[in-house]
């Protein structure tokens, strides 16, 4: 494969090319209450080209090798088109040149495993859901991404390297008249298939979640000081903050990256916050970014002080900043963009019991359920959560969605955890999907969020 | 693709093969300069196949190799995917305007100057702008076993400007679409740069109930839950709370909803759904009565009614046409428009805000109908004036109460995400602030 794809990149006349090619596998068992909706495997393929020329930078994507020859160069008069039109030529950060095949270790490798097997167990742990009466339907399904990845450039990196990811996700719906309530639940990551094995009772304790939410009580619209689980604190971390330092975010809003230098004051004293792709069996683990720059984990915040960034290596040159090797691509339809990989706030001394003494009064909210970032401003549901009394969990809660703001929201972090957790399941957008996106945190007390309510 | 189908029909009972074409160019300006070029050429083709009531699915990228497609569609009957619709026979649909030719030779360079000139207007603020400009072209192709050959070409044209409130990243934008290349019409252009001088200043005001506009591009909030409860899969899970209300008052008799897919005047449009039944304007909601559901080929057959032309190859996060089967969208929703402009709309607001854009449409109860959106940015009203704009402000409801409090809906509709939308105003909305 190697040999073919360098014969597309001696094909591109540029100061400096890439041509990534990738062959991806999918299979998907899903099914909706009782009903399987679908089982398949497929395989498909396609080609990213990447071409530095005269100041400027420009990429493209094809499936058909035939446009081969048409898209070299086109990405190359693309390149010289914003070399012209830009002040500042564009520049890469050096990296080091690395002919590597790496192919994950798996502790049980899903390729063994039959068909037959997987919907075997997809089946069980949608039954689970299903024996209970109030539950109305689910949409439960087992998802194995698998991207073999060569990527070679001019400058001489050579590198394959296989990201094996698998899931066993979905969403369960209880309802009651006509009140209708939905938890989700997940299981899976990058290293094996027995990640997701013996998932009944995980998927019997978010049933009764989901039934139990038929009785809670709408949460009333108002400021509250909150208790947020790993979960919930780990969608904080990657919303809130992990965003705004991506470096491709920032980089063109003048006022924005004025805030976000290196050395500003954004969140609590006791606040520190990484970026970490390399830790082995994580869900976001992976070796090299999609363009050959080898992960690294980068500290983002210490002590509330912004300290480091997340860079493509166009960006680490524009800002002058280390390279971080946290550019990456959905698949073979994107060039990649700055993603975070695992991002977790560190562990610090409080046990739960502490943070509920702490709160006295406020709200206890778990599980999250989608966030938005734009600029400053975010937006991340809960799943459900309780009120709390004196330091006491009473009522359970649902209907919670926080908005926040980046600048006044980590301060308001007074407290942290020393139970670390990170996510099984990814899937952040950013223009482009990151199945492997893995937060956490220990669970946190963050003060003042606005809640909406319903 | 005609012999793919010849040696599948041979195995199976029934046979689908869709293909699909595609060729994109985005041009991105950020902070008013050139940043990326990104071009993109995509084909695929997916069969479906039918066999003792048993379906089978696969997909590529390259169909080179005929037999291994059909293989790994023969090897997905073995799961045992229940399928007992038929695939159509369709024939002699109307011949849309769809494809504009001048597409093809639409240069980068003038999609770079286009941006540039809208770039040059904007910047007369004190704002962050942006702009991005795209051509796209795309062939949909489907054939099956019952004789159907249906396609359609389409040609897309936009830009999407913006500007930025400095150091928020959040702001006023608008989309432009066409058929060919078109400048963005100066009132477009203008609107961004009036309601960005307009909202600058950022101001405080107290958490209530209030009126709240909903331009057009924050519709797709509201649309998804109404998407969410009138789909015929919602019906047959029984998880759509108005499951039982067909011809009954659900909203406002001013809000009527329907599915427009022939309508030309629009990019894209089609004569037929990704399953290849014809597809033609269809009434969800008539003056505030639930009038129909819809349905794909699948679900129509399980509630044992008539497909609606509604099964597209779409899912919420998947954008890969290819590898999703379909199922039943609404994907050319409008509504019908009121008899007020935005601003004469925005003048009688005694109290309330305007929502240019949301955050986190996709984070709340959506079966249930529960809105909770971060309003991103919200203009705050008082006595029919802009003041400025509020920070960290949620808004949430409940989109069948909300849409029983429609005070007006606008006169002109804009091209959005998800549809041609006009802005509603509702009444009695729950604004939180940090005021």
């Amino acid at each position: 494969m190697l040999e073919k794809i360098k014969s597309i990149l001696s094909q591109i006349d540029a100061d400096y090319a890439d041509v990534r090619y990738e062959i991806k596998k999918e299979t998907v068992i899903a099914f909706n209450g009782r009903e399987l909706s679908q089982i398949t495997s497929n395989s498909t393929d396609g080609y990213v080209v990447r071409a530095l020329k005269d100041g400027g930078f420009a990429s493209a994507v094809f499936t058909k090798p035939s446009d081969a020859e048409r898209i070299t160069k086109l990405v190359v008069e693309n390149a010289k088109l914003i070399g012209k039109n830009k002040t500042k030529p564009v520049l890469l950060a050096k990296t080091e040149i690395i002919k590597d095949k790496f192919t994950p270790p798996l502790k049980e490798d899903p390729r063994q495993i039959s068909i037959e097997e997987k919907l075997d167990i997809t089946r069980k742990a949608n039954n689970v859901c299903l024996k209970f009466d109030k539950i109305a339907t689910t949409n439960i399904a087992y998802r194995e991404t698998i991207r073999e990845k060569s990527f070679v450039s001019s400058e001489g990196s050579e590198i394959q390297e296989d990201l094996i990811t698998i899931s066993l996700a979905g969403e369960i719906i209880a309802k009651d008249g006509t009140l209708v309530q939905n938890v989700r639940v997940a299981t899976g990551g990058s290293d094996g298939f027995h990640t997701i094995r013996n998932p009944e009772a995980q998927f019997e304790e978010r049933t009764k979640i989901a039934i139990d939410l038929l009785k809670a009580i709408p949460i009333k619209a108002g400021i509250y000081n909150c208790i947020l689980n790993p979960s919930m604190a780990g969608v904080f971390t990657h919303e809130a903050f992990g965003h705004f330092s991506e470096a491709d975010i920032i980089e063109n809003l003048p006022a924005m990256r004025e805030k976000m230098k290196l050395g500003s004051k954004l969140g609590s004293d006791i606040l520190n916050i990484v970026d970490d792709p390399t830790i082995p069996h994580q869900l976001g683990f992976y070796k090299y970014d999609d363009e050959g720059v080898k992960a690294r984990r980068t500290q983002l915040m210490k002590n509330g002080v912004l300290v480091g960034r997340l860079h493509s290596r166009r960006t680490a040159a524009e800002f002058s900043e280390p390279l971080s090797g946290h550019c990456v691509a959905e698949d073979y339809r994107f060039a990649p963009i700055v993603r975070m990989g695992t991002i977790f706030i560190e562990p610090a001394d409080k046990t739960l019991e502490d943070l509920f003494a702490l709160l006295g009064d406020g709200l206890y909210i778990l599980d999250a359920k989608g966030g938005q970032t734009a600029g400053e401003n975010f937006t991340f549901g809960a799943q459900y959560g309780y009120l709390v009394k004196n330091g006491k969990k009473s009522d359970m809660i649902r209907d919670i969605n926080i908005s926040g703001n980046l600048y006044k929201t980590l301060m308001g972090i007074t407290a942290i955890g020393n139970d670390l957790v990170l996510t099984k399941r990814g899937g952040c957008g950013k223009g482009q999907i990151n199945i492997r996106s893995c937060h956490g945190a220990p669970h946190i007390i963050a003060q003042g969020l606005v809640l909406g309510g319903i | 693709m005609e012999k793919l189908l010849e040696i599948a029909k041979k195995v199976c009972d029934q046979v689908e093969i869709y293909s699909l074409d595609n060729k994109q160019n985005v041009v991105s300006f950020e902070n008013a300069k050139l940043h990326e070029i990104d071009t993109k050429f995509q084909s695929g083709v997916s069969i479906r196949i039918i066999k003792d009531g048993k379906l089978g699915f696969a997909y590529t990228r390259n169909l080179i190799n005929r037999e291994e497609l059909l293989k790994n569609a023969l090897n997905s009957l073995q799961g045992g995917v229940k399928a007992e619709y038929e695939f159509p026979l369709t024939k002699d649909l109307p011949k849309l305007n769809t494809y504009d030719a001048s597409i093809e030779t639409i240069t980068t360079k003038q999609m770079v100057d286009e941006c540039n000139r809208i770039c040059e207007i904007l910047k007369t603020t004190n704002g962050e702008v942006s702009a991005t400009a795209y051509t796209y072209t795309e062939t949909i192709r489907i054939l099956n076993h019952q004789g159907t050959d249906v396609s359609n070409t389409s040609s897309h044209f936009g830009v999407y400007a913006s500007i930025s409130y400095p150091g928020t990243a959040s702001g006023i934008g608008r989309v432009f679409s066409d058929k060919k290349f078109n400048p963005m019409p100066a009132h477009l252009i203008q609107e961004i740069v009036d309601y960005y001088k307009l909202s600058s200043q950022e101001i405080s005001a107290k958490s209530g109930k209030m009126k709240v506009l909903f331009m057009p591009n924050v519709m797709y909030a509201i649309n998804w839950r109404i998407n969410s409860g009138t789909s015929g899969k919602s019906v047959y899970e029984k998880i759509s709370p108005i499951a039982h209300k067909k011809g009954e008052q659900i909203f406002s008799e001013k809000i009527t909803i329907y599915d427009d897919p022939r309508d030309d005047k629009y990019p894209g449009a089609r004569s037929f759904d990704d399953e290849g039944v014809a597809a033609d304007k269809f009434y969800v909601i008539e003056n505030g009565v639930l009038r129909n559901f819809y349905y794909d080929l699948n679900y129509a057959q399980k509630m044992n009614t008539k497909p609606t032309g509604h099964g597209y190859r779409t899912a919420q996060w998947e954008s890969d046409a290819i590898s999703i089967k379909p199922s039943p969208s609404l994907s050319y929703m409008r509504y019908q428009t009121g008899n007020k402009s935005i601003s004469q709309i925005i003048r009688s607001i005694d109290r309330g805000i305007i929502i240019e854009g949301a955050l986190g449409a996709h984070s709340g109860n959506i079966p249930n109908g529960d809105l909770s959106i971060g309003a991103n940015p919200a203009l705050y009203v008082e006595n029919g004036e802009i003041l400025g704009q509020l920070k960290d402000v949620m808004v949430a409801c409940n989109i069948y109460e909300l849409l029983k409090n429609v005070i007006d809906v606008s006169d002109t509709l804009y091209y959005s995400y998800g549809g041609v939308m006009p802005a509603i105003l509702f009444d009695n909305v729950s604004v939180a602030t940090k005021g």
